[in-house]
Order: C-alpha cells, then sequence, then structure tokens
C-alpha cells in the first residue's frame, strides 16, 4: 500500500515536473517569438469620416523598374484587418479595384499626388465607376520588411543513417510601412500613418530545428491597421 | 510492460526517420531542380475592357497568326530553359482592349484588302520580348519587356502608319512562396500585357498617324 502511494506520489511529481518543463518551454517560446517591437505615428492634415455604404481601397504603390515594392501579402492583411473586428470599413479588393478602374490605377498610369486627382475624376466614366463604387477614401501604402541582420550559423546532414541539424541562428527583421490616405470626394490628402515594427528570430537546432519566429510584418499591419480604422472614424 | 511497449515505439521511431528522411530527400531534390530547371509559363487569358472614352468608330482587327502563336523560348545555360507564351492570351488581350476604346470591333482576314463597315484595321505585332531573373538583377523580381509593333490600314487597305510600344512588367518573388519561378514570371508576363494594354489606350491618339486618321473618319462621318 506505502509502496503503491510511493509510486503514486512519484507519478505525480514526475508529471508536475514535466508540465513545469512544457510551461517554460511554452513561455520561453513565447517570450522569444513576441519579442518585437512596433511604434505607429500619425499626421492629421483634414477631418475624417465615413458615412455607411461608403467604401476604402488599399494600394500598394507599385514603382518602374529597379525599386522595391509593398508586399501583397501586407496589403491584404491590412486590407482584412480593416475590413474585419470593431468599427469595421467597408474595403474593396484590390485586384477588383485596379480591374473596374483599369487602365487608370496601373504602375504606369496611377496618380502619385492628389493634384492628379482632379484630372482623372473630369473623366465621367471614371468618376461614375468611383460612385457606384461608393469610394470615399484611397489609402496607398509604401515600404516593406527587410531583413536587416542574421548571425550564427546551422549543419543540416542527411545519410543512410538518419538525418539531422545542429547549430542557432538568429536575424532581424525590419518592416517600415507608411500609408497615405486621400479623399476621394474632396480631392485632398487627408493625412498620414505610418508604422515601424522590429524584431528578432530564432532558430536553435538539436536534431530537429525549432523555429521561433517574431512575426514584425504582421505586427506592423495589425498596427497600422488599427490606427488608420481610429484615423477614418474618429476625425 | 515497458519491455512489451519498446519494440512498437521503436519500430514506430525507425519509421517516422525512414519518412523523414525521405521529405528531407525529396526537399533536397525538389530545391536542387528549382534552382537550375528553368521555367515555362502561359500568361493568363483575363484581361479587363479599359475604362476609356470612346473612339466612335467601329474598327478592325486582324491577329496575325505569329501574334496568337508567340512563344518565347530562351536558355539561360545553368539557370535551365525558360518558356514563356504569350500567345493564347493575345486574342482576349486584344479584343478587350479594342472593345474599350472603340465603338466595335470586328475579326479582319486580311488588312490589306478593303473593308467596308469599319473605319480602319489595326494590326498588332510582337517585334521582341526579353526578360531578366533575379539572379541576372540580384534582386527579387522578374522583369518582362514586350516590344509590339502596330499597324494601322485605311478602310481601303493602305498602310497608313506604324509605331512601336514597348510594355514592362516586374514581379516580386517574395509574393509567391516556396516555388516561386514559375508564378513570378507568368506574373511579370502578365503585368506587361496589362501594361501595353496601359500603354496604349494613353498613346493613341497622340500617334500622328492615327491622329490625321481620326480627324479624317471623324470629320468626315463615314462610320
Amino acid at each position: 500500500m506505502n509502496n503503491h502511494r510511493f509510486v503514486k506520489r512519484i507519478t505525480a511529481t514526475a508529471t508536475l515536473a514535466r508540465i513545469g518543463r512544457w510551461a517554460a518551454a511554452v513561455s520561453a517560446a513565447a517570450c522569444l517569438s513576441g519579442c518585437v517591437t512596433s511604434t505607429v505615428q500619425e499626421v492629421r492634415e483634414a477631418a475624417t469620416g465615413i458615412n455607411a455604404g461608403e467604401s476604402i481601397v488599399v494600394l500598394g504603390r507599385q514603382k518602374r523598374p529597379n525599386s522595391g515594392e509593398t508586399e501583397i501579402d501586407f496589403i491584404e492583411c491590412v486590407e482584412n484587418k480593416m475590413g474585419g473586428g470593431s468599427n469595421q470599413i467597408k474595403v474593396i479588393d484590390e485586384e477588383d479595384f485596379r480591374d473596374a478602374l483599369f487602365p487608370w490605377f496601373e504602375p504606369r498610369t496611377a496618380p502619385v499626388n492628389t493634384s492628379d486627382l482632379p484630372e482623372l475624376m473630369a473623366q465621367p466614366a471614371l468618376a461614375e465607376r468611383l460612385n457606384e463604387l461608393g469610394l470615399r477614401y484611397m489609402v496607398w501604402i509604401d515600404g516593406s520588411t527587410n531583413r536587416t541582420d542574421s548571425a550564427g550559423s546551422m549543419t543540416c546532414s542527411l545519410t543512410t543513417a538518419g538525418a539531422g541539424c545542429f547549430g542557432f541562428l538568429s536575424w532581424e527583421n525590419d518592416s517600415s510601412y507608411e500609408a497615405s490616405i486621400w479623399d476621394v470626394r474632396s480631392g485632398n490628402a487627408v493625412g498620414k500613418v505610418s508604422s515601424d515594427a522590429i524584431g528578432t528570430s530564432y532558430m536553435p537546432a538539436i536534431v530537429i530545428p525549432v523555429p521561433l519566429i517574431a512575426r514584425v510584418q504582421k505586427s506592423a499591419c495589425n498596427s497600422l491597421a488599427n490606427q488608420l480604422k481610429s484615423f477614418i472614424h474618429n476625425g | 510492460m515497458v519491455q512489451a511497449l519498446w519494440p512498437g515505439r521503436f519500430t514506430w521511431v525507425l519509421h517516422m526517420a525512414s519518412r523523414l528522411k525521405f521529405t528531407c530527400m525529396l526537399i533536397g531534390v525538389l530545391g536542387i531542380l528549382e534552382g537550375c530547371a528553368g521555367a515555362s509559363v502561359s500568361v493568363p487569358t483575363r484581361f479587363p475592357v479599359p475604362l476609356v472614352q470612346k473612339v466612335p468608330l467601329v474598327v478592325g482587327m486582324h491577329l496575325p497568326d505569329e501574334l496568337t502563336n508567340y512563344t518565347f523560348v530562351q536558355d539561360l545555360g545553368q539557370e535551365g530553359e525558360f518558356s514563356i507564351d504569350l500567345g493564347d492570351a493575345q486574342r482576349t488581350m486584344f479584343e478587350n482592349l479594342f472593345t474599350g476604346m472603340f465603338n466595335g470591333i470586328e475579326l479582319v482576314d486580311d488588312p490589306s484588302l478593303p473593308h467596308e463597315g469599319i473605319a480602319g484595321v489595326l494590326v498588332p505585332h510582337i517585334s521582341e520580348l526579353q526578360f531578366s531573373t533575379p539572379d541576372q538583377t540580384r534582386s527579387d523580381y522578374f522583369e518582362v519587356w514586350i516590344r509590339y509593333q502596330f499597324q494601322l490600314y485605311s478602310r481601303d487597305g493602305q498602310l497608313l502608319g506604324e509605331w512601336p510600344l514597348t510594355a514592362y512588367g516586374k514581379a516580386n518573388t517574395q509574393n509567391f512562396g516556396l516555388s516561386t519561378t514559375e508564378p513570378t514570371l507568368q506574373a511579370a508576363a502578365l503585368a506587361a500585357c496589362r501594361d501595353a494594354m496601359a500603354f496604349f489606350t494613353l498613346q493613341f491618339r497622340s500617334i500622328p498617324a492615327v491622329q490625321n486618321w481620326l480627324a479624317a473618319e471623324l470629320l468626315g462621318g463615314s462610320t
């Protein structure tokens, strides 16, 4: 009987220890994967607001040769975040918008400044299509996520006896995006919102690599989308 | 109990190790192939209709066989052979472009013959295609340049003028996950076709031969 209790106590202690190890590992992973610092800044140039039935479009600034451009998944992330959750705003899909207004938002033809808007809006077919879409704001996003630093090394080997990796890698990603908001109705720029995020990812490997990824771009997307919603609603 | 469990677990571990080994080898082989196998892509046939003020004329459109069968092939040595099929997309592309730009279009077999009911005939050709890979430019981008040559024939079948149009498209490999070569090259070629359509709508009315033709047809009120 005593032996049975002793075995039970040992089993319970071992289970607690195992839970403790898992908890420590999970919290370490959460800390390591969550080490992202983000900052958001906003400059307002005019009052904003949006009525029911009005919509916005989020457009990546596409440049001509030899220049970087904003990642498609970042644009989609901002679209999804602004179109969902609290204070959601009706967002027109970027590809649908470019097709509906073709060829006026292609890299060659897209307006660069708000001063280009009156000329565009002077075309009856274009103005009518924009009215049909209920477009109130254009949000132009410029920027990208880049790897700014990396360190460490990892060796992977593949033999008939098996495969495995050993080593440690770390890398730092830096996201920097700026959104310019144009009021289509007034033809003016109403403000800018910028979002910067920086974070370090780690990948230790003892046989199996364990990636602990800092979601830098996602953090920048969340911050930017939330701030844009707030900017448009609370003007 | 332990002795009874272990043989089963050991077999499972061996089985998993074997699967992991196979997966790693597969990934390695695919990685090597991805790096040197080139690509073969066909441009999608979905194009928008331009939203522009229409020229109030019905025009003819002649698409030569060299255009509708156009495939560009280039061997880049260690990078492999690249093939870009543009031909399939040309019919939809020009049908949509001219539908958006004119009151009506008609397909014409021979532009050099006189035609009734149309104000003139437009004939596009591809005279050159170039592309660059991310390895060549040390960037994340595939880039495609297409040089078109357009001819304008009168309703009587006379060549009124011709002009070049250079279109450009690029696409970022970062937007296409793990297997990037084919989808990125395809996206760059599609972007170049869309750029050709956009450039044509902007450029068309400023071509001297077109200006003379429009003046004659619109003032004459022929169609």
